[in-house]
């Protein structure tokens, strides 16, 4: 039963992720042009991922919100807008060869790992690399993962009814993406935290996904 | 001078790659609910990494005619969906980066002067960080550049439509660069091999523009 939403526009990784075998079962593909109060019925928790179109998520806040407030869960990574997210995120330089030159030195200082996505994960599983950082966080939120120099990569408040999880890692592209073979242990706990849901198994996209056609 | 469209998918950073300048006047598209542009003003259209291929599937007949019309089309995108003509992105996890070397097949016009390839093939001595799967190209399409395993990475292709394509396996490219490169000389090359498939654009416009017709 699909429990979780992903909020999509059009991009490719978002497409790979949600359509897998291994995920398809609990993951719902809400185009955001179409978005409305009708695409959440059902769902106890929505994903926003990283390359989302933010201006067309903040002309639809008011559903986000809504969501929150019925005490469901909602995940944020990548970027985002003060638009529609009560927080400031600011662009930093992605660095995606820390592996090779220094490899036991990630760029995340301090990770919480207590927190149920993070439980029994390696300091490398709980960060591959960073899309920028969040300079000013929500009243009520504590920080799970910060960089070295302070900067909070990842928080959660429990402010508006639900819980919001945000994060400036791209779990959901690069698993989509295919390249980071480790991030099953990121997202098989994620997908636990978000529905409830067990997954195993291996990511792959079966080639008869591509050159789908439209209805118009 | 050309005039091209940009498809904006909303995302942070388009307008800094795609800089008009005295070879090209770029438009941005942003894509809403009930997009579905008149491109008949366009030399060019430009897909870049990070569309939205669902509304490019519902424009496919749109894209289709400006191609027919004799225009062209760059896509630096992995199109999932079928709205590019004879063409097929596919991803596929089956080959591992680490082993992804890059070679130039087929240039015609060519795009590959002066661009050194390994800056396409390395970032940070790491291999497979530009480009995405492969195509599965028309068989009357030039492969440009193929990988290891002989898949298409770049297709020209100016046989399926009346118009020309030239399409990358999701490998970004940008007028002045293109993310997600944050080495210098890769960022350059990107941005060069960009300009040699620009002024290929530009050279057959003008070729058009002088050709006498009795």
């Amino acid at each position: 039963m699909k429990t979780i939403g992903l909020l999509f526009n059009g991009v490719w990784s978002h497409y790979t992720f949600a359509t897998a075998p291994k995920y398809k079962e609990l993951i719902k593909l809400i185009y955001i042009h179409d978005f409305n109060e009708a695409s959440l019925e059902g769902l106890e928790a929505l994903i926003i991922p990283f390359q989302s179109n933010q201006k067309a998520i903040a002309s639809k806040k008011e559903l986000i919100y809504n969501f929150l407030s019925k005490g469901k869960k909602i995940f944020v990574e990548g970027d985002s807008s003060m638009e529609w997210l009560d927080a400031k995120w600011e662009d930093r330089p992605t660095n995606n060869y820390w592996w090779v030159e220094n490899p036991n030195n990630p760029p995340i200082s301090e990770t919480d790992f207590t927190h149920p996505i993070y439980q029994g994960l390696s300091a490398r599983h709980s960060c591959w690399h960073t899309h920028g950082a969040y300079t000013a966080i929500p009243s009520e939120a504590k920080s799970i993962q910060k960089h070295p120099n302070g900067e909070i990569i990842s928080w959660e408040t429990n402010q508006y009814g639900g819980t919001l999880f945000a994060t400036t890692l791209d779990p959901i592209v690069e698993h989509g993406v295919q390249q980071i073979t480790h991030l099953d242990n990121y997202v098989d706990k994620l997908i636990y935290w978000l529905s409830g849901n067990k997954v195993s198994g291996t990511f792959e996209v079966p080639k008869e996904n591509y050159g789908i056609s439209i209805e118009c | 001078m050309i005039q091209a469209a940009v498809i904006s998918n909303g995302l942070e950073g388009l307008h800094r790659y795609y800089v008009s300048n005295n070879l090209v006047q770029y438009t941005v598209l942003e894509i809403d609910q009930y997009f579905n542009p008149n491109l008949d003003v366009f030399d060019l259209l430009i897909v870049p990494n990070g569309s939205d291929h669902i509304a490019m599937a519902k424009m496919k007949d749109t894209v289709s005619q400006f191609l027919n019309d004799g225009k062209a089309l760059f896509c630096f995108d992995g199109w999932f969906t079928n709205w590019v003509p004879g063409n097929q992105w596919i991803m596929s996890n089956d080959k591992k980066t680490i082993d992804i070397r890059y070679r130039v097949h087929t240039d015609t016009y060519k795009l590959f002067d002066g661009i050194d390839i390994n800056k396409l093939i390395y970032s940070h001595n790491i291999s497979g960080w530009w480009a995405c799967g492969y195509i599965e190209a028309s068989k009357n399409a030039e492969v440009v550049l193929e990988d290891t395993w002989k898949r298409p990475i770049i297709v020209l292709d100016e046989k399926t439509t009346n118009g020309i394509m030239i399409l990358t396996a999701s490998g970004p490219l940008g007028d002045s660069g293109a993310i997600p490169s944050d080495e210098a000389s890769s960022y350059t090359t990107l941005a060069n091999l960009y300009q040699n498939m620009l002024h290929l654009i530009i050279k057959k416009k003008n070729n058009e523009n002088h050709r006498i017709t009795f």
